[in-house]
């Protein structure tokens, strides 16, 4: 029972992620920052309930209100140059937090022992969730209501004008400009919510597995946050929740015995997807079945 | 420790020297992207597995040390020309993330594929023979420079390829041709000339830079390991940015600006952190020169 609990909460943690870059994707951009992000809410929640001894929810709030800081930060200088320069703009980011986490001691000693982040060792010992009682099936139906919550928005979001504005960007700048649009207004402000969201689930992963080090922040990382989108395609949020059960749940965990074959096939799942569904998996299904409308 | 000028200076010569193997990864990642406007972020990792392949090809035969550096350049073309036939060559023309994902596939494919062969674990690479043991000093108004012999080796066999690279593109009928994608895709066509082709070989060309480069590097460290790959990658790129897309001298001069900093900020803040500052220099250009050194010339974007 445990092992399927810790397999939701890794779909439920990766399907926050896979969001946090699809709101930035549906303005056509493309970024690895997320995985960034994520470690700032990680890094900084985990701070907060260890070391200050706050509640969770307000220590996951500062996470995530923090990583959307930094994603406005990043967002006016990456954003001010287009697709590419954004795609490298923002690996750079990632691997600057990355090493940033790999060289943060912060430790304080909490009766007789010490806690706190131990730069190449990790960040360990973020026991908010043990040490208050809190069942693992408790965290992970907290993890997934986070998750209904932002899907929910995210779907909302499609069903107002914000959502249009979003995707009008998304579809083509130079038209959305024309009719008014601040396209660096639209894209920071996609940037920021998705910092948010990367930034909550950096900081429930965090609590949720009670270690985090550097090795968690990788490209890797960054390339499975984006890909999600990508396979499961924009045309709306349910798209990215089946990328991440398929690669999370599928590939990752029910084929367990592959072992490092896993990664080879992700990589080679990516090249196939791109070479003959360029538009995700989801669209891709939608085009061939409206073909025959028309 | 006390860090005195002396010792910057000598950092400096060394990063400068070794900055040249991140030159020829910048000049590649330029040359596909002059050519496509799209970035091949596989090229690293083409260029690592060349230099793995012509490890295992001159293991295998028991083939001569500079075995390795022939065989090296041809694998990094040849994974190169795979990387484009699986990852721009069928891809729609004007979807530049598709392509932008699918190397990225390839970059975690080619990765995994050498961590799963040698275990993750680094292999030795045979040094430069007689010229990691020379050493030469220079006085200069009371200062004693060290030049490194294999760093030198490094820089002048960088310098090869580049030049013979700027022949092949400035002098030949093909460097025409690759010019011409480059410039006007739709008219070059129109004049006969063939993109797909034209396209292979410029990722030949820049593959066999990466092959050198992944040969020169390894060489100039003794070991080569899969955890080459994305520090690499991601110093090529923050290359290619500094110097402007595009842009061919830019990336000679950006890539010996990195490898120089890179080693200043290594003996003043550590091997943790170096890294840091390299990567930070990326945003201080996206701030105040988002086109690079010479990104102006060439108003894509």
């Amino acid at each position: 029972m445990d092992y399927y609990l810790g397999v939701f909460q890794t779909i439920g943690v990766h399907t926050l992620l896979g969001l946090s870059a699809y709101i930035l994707l549906l303005t056509g951009q493309v970024s690895m920052a997320q995985i960034g992000f994520f470690a700032i809410g990680a890094y900084s929640s985990g701070v907060l309930t260890v070391i200050f001894s706050w509640h969770i929810y307000p220590a996951l709030a500062f996470g995530a209100l923090l990583a959307s800081f930094f994603a406005f930060l990043v967002g006016f200088p990456a954003l001010r140059v287009k697709g590419l320069m954004l795609v490298i703009a923002t690996i750079a980011f990632s691997e600057i937090v990355r090493l940033i986490t790999f060289n943060f001691v912060w430790m304080v000693e909490k009766d007789g022992i010490m806690v706190g982040a131990d730069g190449a060792q990790g960040f360990r010992e973020i026991r908010y969730f043990t040490t208050n009682g809190w069942e693992s099936s408790q965290v992970v139906t907290l993890i997934w209501i986070f998750v209904v919550i932002v899907m929910a928005m995210l779907w909302w979001l499609d069903r107002v004008k914000a959502g249009a504005v979003l995707r009008a960007v998304g579809n083509d700048e130079l038209a959305a400009q024309s009719s008014g649009i601040n396209l660096t207004t639209v894209k920071v402000a996609a940037m920021t919510a998705g910092g948010f969201i990367a930034g909550l689930g950096g900081g429930l992963y965090a609590h949720a597995v009670s270690y985090v080090d550097h090795i968690t922040f990788t490209i890797l990382m960054a390339t499975f946050a984006i890909s999600y989108p990508i396979l499961g395609g924009t045309k709306n949020v349910f798209g990215t929740l089946l990328a991440v059960i398929f690669i999370q749940g599928i590939l990752i965990e029910a084929f367990r015995f592959l072992e490092d074959w896993r990664l080879i096939i992700f990589g080679l799942l990516i090249v196939l997807v791109m070479n003959f569904m360029p538009d995700g998996l989801v669209s891709a299904f939608k085009k061939s079945t409206s073909g025959k409308d028309k | 420790m006390n860090i005195e000028f002396i010792d910057i200076v000598q950092s400096l010569i060394d990063g400068v020297l070794y900055g040249s193997t991140y030159a020829l990864i910048g000049l590649g990642f330029t040359l596909i992207f002059g050519a496509m406007e799209k970035l091949n972020m596989a090229y690293a990792a083409s260029s690592i597995g060349g230099a793995y392949v012509g490890l295992g090809v001159s293991v295998l035969l028991s083939l001569p040390l500079y075995a390795i550096f022939l065989i090296g350049p041809i694998g990094g073309g040849l994974l190169s020309v795979l990387v484009y036939i699986c990852c721009f060559r069928y891809l729609p023309s004007n979807n530049h993330l598709a392509a932008l994902m699918a190397s990225i596939g390839g970059l975690f494919f080619i990765d995994e594929i050498i961590s799963h062969e040698t275990d993750g674990s680094p292999l030795d690479f045979p040094e430069l023979g007689i010229f990691s043991e020379a050493y030469f000093e220079i006085e200069f108004s009371d200062m004693f420079l060290g030049f490194r012999g294999d760093l030198i080796f490094v820089m002048f066999a960088s310098f090869l390829a580049m030049l013979m690279l700027m022949y092949l593109l400035y002098r030949t009928r093909l460097g025409l041709a690759t010019r011409a994608v480059s410039q006007q895709p739709v008219a070059a066509q129109l004049c006969g000339i063939s993109i797909h082709q034209t396209n292979s070989i410029t990722f030949i060309l820049a593959g066999v830079l990466g092959g050198i480069a992944g040969c020169l590097a390894a060489a100039s460290v003794g070991v080569i390991s899969p955890l080459l790959v994305l520090p690499l990658t991601v110093k090529g790129l923050i290359v290619t940015v500094i110097g402007g897309l595009g842009s061919i001298r830019g990336a000679i001069i950006a890539g010996l600006l990195v490898g120089g900093l890179e080693s200043v900020f290594l003996l003043l803040r550590g091997v943790n952190e170096r890294d840091i500052y390299v990567f930070l220099l990326l945003f201080v250009f996206l701030v105040f020169r988002p086109n690079g050194f010479f990104g102006a010339e060439i108003d894509r974007d």
